[in-house]
């Protein structure tokens, strides 16, 4: 998927339409990482816009040689998400949410709802191994760095960086084909 | 390094994730812009890892986008116009002003009537004053000409109209003939023309003799159409004449109006 740079031009010039079409892209998949840290479907709406307000306000912050537009978004709905469950009200309604891991969400009725080919990647997902899984929540979800996920999982710091690059393989493969 | 080498480092699903320390994401942007093969590698990854995250997300309202868009454009408006602030302390001086001004005219208008009720009260004094001393003079008279009605001393008469001139007319006479005092009572005479005036004589019969009493003017006038007169010789008959303005020296008789005698 090449990156839409020009609707990111667009919108950094002030193009609600621009802005438009970058939510439809991006907006699912910010929305899954969000719900994959604070797990409430009211919380993660309204953190998915306070999101996409900070994308808009700060969108000249971003710049195309600089990073992927994507990871760009994944660092603002992540640190808004991780801000959000430090919140005493969010610790006060939610408990023991580090047990959590995104397959965790992923629940046979929750699938209903979802495009045909979601219902097909859950069946992927659900094929992945458990340690790609627990790797792949830290790094892309949860958004440790290689020395907070090599810690975490009692993994040697080299090791962390190509499993990683073994479980998103089997991943692309599951999704691409 | 070579880009076969870079792509299976693992190093660009760490950049897609974020995971990357700056130095080494410095690399990767290098190797992006210079080999294509390594670029595509991370459109993939980004790919896999976006729809991963999508089937994680339950579904999206619709709405969600209605209000960040209402959100940017209320931002927007905040920050285009500012908001027109009232500034009540100007309002509450100028408020106060008026009011106060407001309260000097009322308080003026109400000095100027007090002064204008006061002057019309100091007339209404002024003139009320004049009716008492009037009222008391009229008392005086009134009492006086009573004292001459009820007086022994004074005698009675009443001057009958000369039926050629004035049959209507009449005269009344109140005479004290031991102090020569006399007061006439004109009520029964008609109001004398422009440029005439009565004149009193007393008259005595052998031979017929007229000497001027005086004018019926208000020299002599004691009360309202009551006149007194002295000094004049004892009289026999009296009479009363229409003459012209100042008097005559003898009694002009064609305009004689009431004639009477005196008698004991």
């Amino acid at each position: 998927m090449e990156q839409p740079n020009d609707l990111i031009l667009e919108m950094q010039n002030g193009s609600e339409k621009a802005f438009s079409s970058l939510y439809t892209m991006y907006s699912e998949a910010i929305y899954g990482i969000i719900y994959s840290i604070v797990l409430d479907e009211n919380t993660a709406e309204e953190l998915l816009q306070d999101v996409f307000i900070k994308v808009w306000n700060n969108a000249a912050s971003y710049s195309i040689n600089k990073g992927r537009f994507f990871t760009w978004l994944l660092n603002f709905a992540r640190n808004t998400a991780i801000d959000e469950t430090r919140s005493k009200a969010f610790k006060n309604s939610k408990k023991n949410l580090s047990t959590t891991n995104f397959v965790d969400i992923l629940s046979p009725s929750d699938s209903l709802n979802k495009k045909t080919n979601a219902i097909g990647l859950k069946k992927f997902v659900d094929a992945l191994k458990p340690a790609c899984i627990k790797i792949i929540d830290l790094l892309y979800f949860k958004g440790f760095t290689q020395a907070e996920a090599s810690k975490t999982l009692d993994i040697p710091l080299g090791t962390i960086k190509t499993r990683n690059r073994t479980c998103i393989n089997d991943l692309r493969v599951m999704v691409l084909g | 390094m070579e880009p076969e080498e870079i792509i299976t480092s693992g190093n660009l699903e760490m950049y897609v994730c974020g995971a990357l320390p700056p130095e080494e994401a410095l690399e990767i942007e290098r190797a992006i812009s210079a080999y294509p093969e390594v670029k595509r590698e991370v459109e993939l990854i980004e790919e896999s890892l976006v729809h991963l995250a999508e089937t994680v997300a339950p579904p999206l309202q619709a709405m969600t986008w209605t209000h960040i868009l209402n959100s940017i454009r209320n931002l927007n408006n905040t920050n285009d116009s500012k908001v027109r602030s009232l500034n009540w302390p100007a309002i509450t001086g100028w408020a106060a002003a008026i009011i106060f001004m407001g309260g000097i005219m009322w308080m003026l208008k109400q000095t100027n009537d007090l002064n204008d009720s006061l002057q019309v009260t100091t007339t209404e004094n002024t003139i009320l004053k004049e009716d008492k001393a009037n009222a008391e003079n009229q008392l005086v008279e009134n009492n006086e000409i009573l004292e001459v009605l009820r007086s022994k001393k004074y005698q009675s008469y009443t001057l009958p109209g000369n039926q050629a001139v004035a049959p209507e007319a009449f005269a009344k006479v109140y005479l004290n003939k031991t102090e020569n005092v006399a007061y006439i009572d004109i009520k029964g005479l008609p109001t004398p023309p422009r440029g005439k005036v009565y004149q009193v004589w007393s008259l005595k019969m052998e031979p017929l003799t007229p000497t001027s009493v005086g004018l019926i003017s208000s020299e002599n006038k004691t009360s309202e159409g009551i006149y007194k007169f002295v000094n004049f010789p004892n009289p026999e008959a009296f009479g009363i004449t229409l003459e012209p303005e100042g008097g005559s020296e003898t009694p002009t008789l064609s305009q004689l109006y009431t004639l009477g005698m005196i008698t004991i």
